[in-house]
């Protein structure tokens, strides 16, 4: 089953500037999906019709395989299905304090108290931010400020997660913090789209990947697939894995034995070079 | 950055975890006994007594403190020379010799009563806005029925206070780096494109907020969840100190009542 799935969807902005064109997107329940693309490609346009911020000027939006609504309660709900965490935690961090902003989702589906202070507590577990509830926004490191932006929607319990480059801005370490929640999650059955431009993250975590370029999706497939097609992805201002390219370099201009198509991860490359060496 | 200091403080001095409530009584009713009090005698004494309070027993740094006490200390000093000079009747006792301006013991009384009244209220000030954090405030001003309308803006605004704060500065320091304050005419061109910037960005980042608010739900009302601290948390230790501090200052201001520091 497609959590969020998109058919042929066109936006223009209000000024006239087409931002998608006939996008086809697809997140299948449980994967982790990558939205690859540079900056301006419409990554954040297109996220923003996951939940009906945004209508599209033509197509259709489907969560959960019924077609999204744009009256108030459709909307409601929607968005207590899909949530989506946006790249500056500081516009999405507005409360006073950590727990009050991690509140504000659940508060809103008027849940309990009871209820809403378990699933506080939880998400603030989940993503290793316990004991900063009273502290204000503006006291939290960057990556601090991400993983409280991202309990503030887990708490809401969604189906489906959506981030907007969820590293960033990051230093590496809050970087790979970032994506081993995020890993850990879709391990426990959290569907997950990230958007990005980090090549090398992609093939480490990511099943299904989408590129999007100028407003349309270019290429669509698993890392391996992707990747292999080296002339789009350079066309779309991206790049190969640094590992890949390095494995490419050493085949076509130093005549080992590396053909495509290439590694994608370190341990990948690993196990081609012992293997062609005869380890 | 003033505002930044001052919120670290008041989220980690000694007193942070003393219930705010308390601590708010004690800054408001000491506050209250010093405007009342007609001798300048009270004041002085909770002047000190709050100085001592926040630096000694919640180890602010006495050089920020100081530096913080000194700008209305400053509008003190001024009040009381205006008043002691424009206030008061009776035989001057002073003449500045320049349009007839004189200084009367009536006038100088009363311009130290207010100049001591100023520095007792604002240092029951400085302790409540040294000590509690602002959103223990938050909590305090929904219990005593400030409207919610209020209370989201006053939250929405101490939140994004440093963001913006954040902007300025960054944009201070990239006009700087390309030598746009380097003489006065530059100064004021750059500052008048800094302050226009900062709105245009302000704008984008309230849409911005608004859309990550909306995407969780947002209806129009800011639902927060409770954990007031109990008022009456207090404890009765406490409270009877208070009571007894706050009866001790009445009484001085009763038999101090008739002091000035001039008596003809």
């Amino acid at each position: 089953m497609n959590v969020i799935e998109t058919r042929d969807i066109t936006y223009r902005y209000p000024d006239g500037t087409q931002a998608l064109e006939k996008v086809n997107f697809k997140a299948p329940k449980g994967k982790m999906v990558a939205l690859l693309g540079p900056n301006g490609a419409g990554k954040s346009t297109l996220f923003l019709h996951f939940n009906g911020i945004l209508r599209p000027t033509s197509g259709e939006v489907l969560v959960e395989e019924n077609l999204l609504g744009y009256k108030k309660n459709d909307l409601m709900k929607v968005r207590q299905k899909v949530g989506i965490v946006f790249q500056n935690p500081d516009d999405q961090l507005f409360a006073p304090t950590v727990i009050e902003d991690v509140a504000f989702g659940p508060m809103n589906m008027d849940l309990g108290t009871e209820e809403v202070e378990k699933r506080v507590k939880d998400a603030l577990e989940k993503v290793g931010m316990t004991g900063f509830e009273k502290k204000p926004p503006h006291h939290l490191s960057g990556g601090q400020k991400k993983r409280v932006a991202i309990a503030g929607i887990l708490a809401m319990q969604p189906e489906i997660m959506v981030l907007d480059e969820p590293t960033s801005g990051l230093d590496p370490k809050g970087a790979s913090q970032i994506l081993r929640i995020l890993y850990q999650l879709n391990q426990e059955g959290m569907s997950i789209v990230i958007s990005t431009h980090d090549v090398d993250l992609v093939p480490l975590y990511a099943s299904q990947v989408y590129i999007i370029s100028e407003g349309r999706i270019i290429k669509e497939g698993t890392p391996q697939e992707v990747f292999s097609d080296v002339k789009t992805i350079r066309g779309a201002n991206l790049r190969l894995p640094r590992i890949a390219h390095l494995m490419e370099i050493l085949g076509k201009e130093d005549d080992l034995p590396f053909e495509k198509p290439y590694p994608l991860t370190i341990g990948e490359a690993r196990r081609k070079i012992l293997d062609s060496f005869g380890y | 950055m003033f505002e930044n200091t001052l919120d670290n403080y008041a989220h980690s001095n000694n007193l942070t975890n003393l219930n705010p409530y308390f601590k708010i009584l004690l800054g408001i009713s000491t506050m209250i006994v010093s405007l009342v009090s007609t001798s300048p005698v009270i004041p002085i004494v909770i002047a000190l007594f709050m100085s001592i309070l926040i630096i000694f027993k919640a180890k602010i740094s006495w050089n920020f403190y100081l530096k913080f006490f000194f700008i209305p200390f400053g509008f003190g000093l001024l009040t009381f020379f205006f008043m002691a000079v424009f206030f008061g009747v009776g035989s001057p006792i002073l003449e500045l010799g320049l349009f007839n301006l004189t200084v009367t013991v009536d006038g100088f009384n009363l311009g130290f009563l207010v100049f001591t009244r100023m520095l007792g209220g604002f240092t029951c000030l400085a302790f409540i806005a040294l000590t509690t954090p602002m959103t223990e405030l938050f909590s305090v001003l929904e219990l005593v029925k400030i409207p919610k309308i209020l209370l989201e803006l006053a939250m929405l605004m101490y939140r994004y206070i440093f963001v913006l704060l954040d902007e300025a500065i960054n944009m201070y320091h990239t006009q700087e780096t390309r030598l746009g304050y380097s003489s006065l005419k530059k100064s004021i061109k750059s500052m008048g494109m800094l302050g226009s910037n900062l709105f245009i960005r302000t704008w984008l980042k309230g849409e911005q907020t608004y859309i990550a608010m909306e995407s969780r739900c947002y209806d129009g009302s800011i639902k927060t969840l409770k954990k007031n601290e109990d008022i009456k948390d207090i404890g009765t230790r406490n409270l009877a100190g208070l009571i007894l501090f706050e009866i001790i200052l009445v009484l001085g201001v009763y038999f101090t009542g008739n002091y000035g520091v001039l008596i003809l």
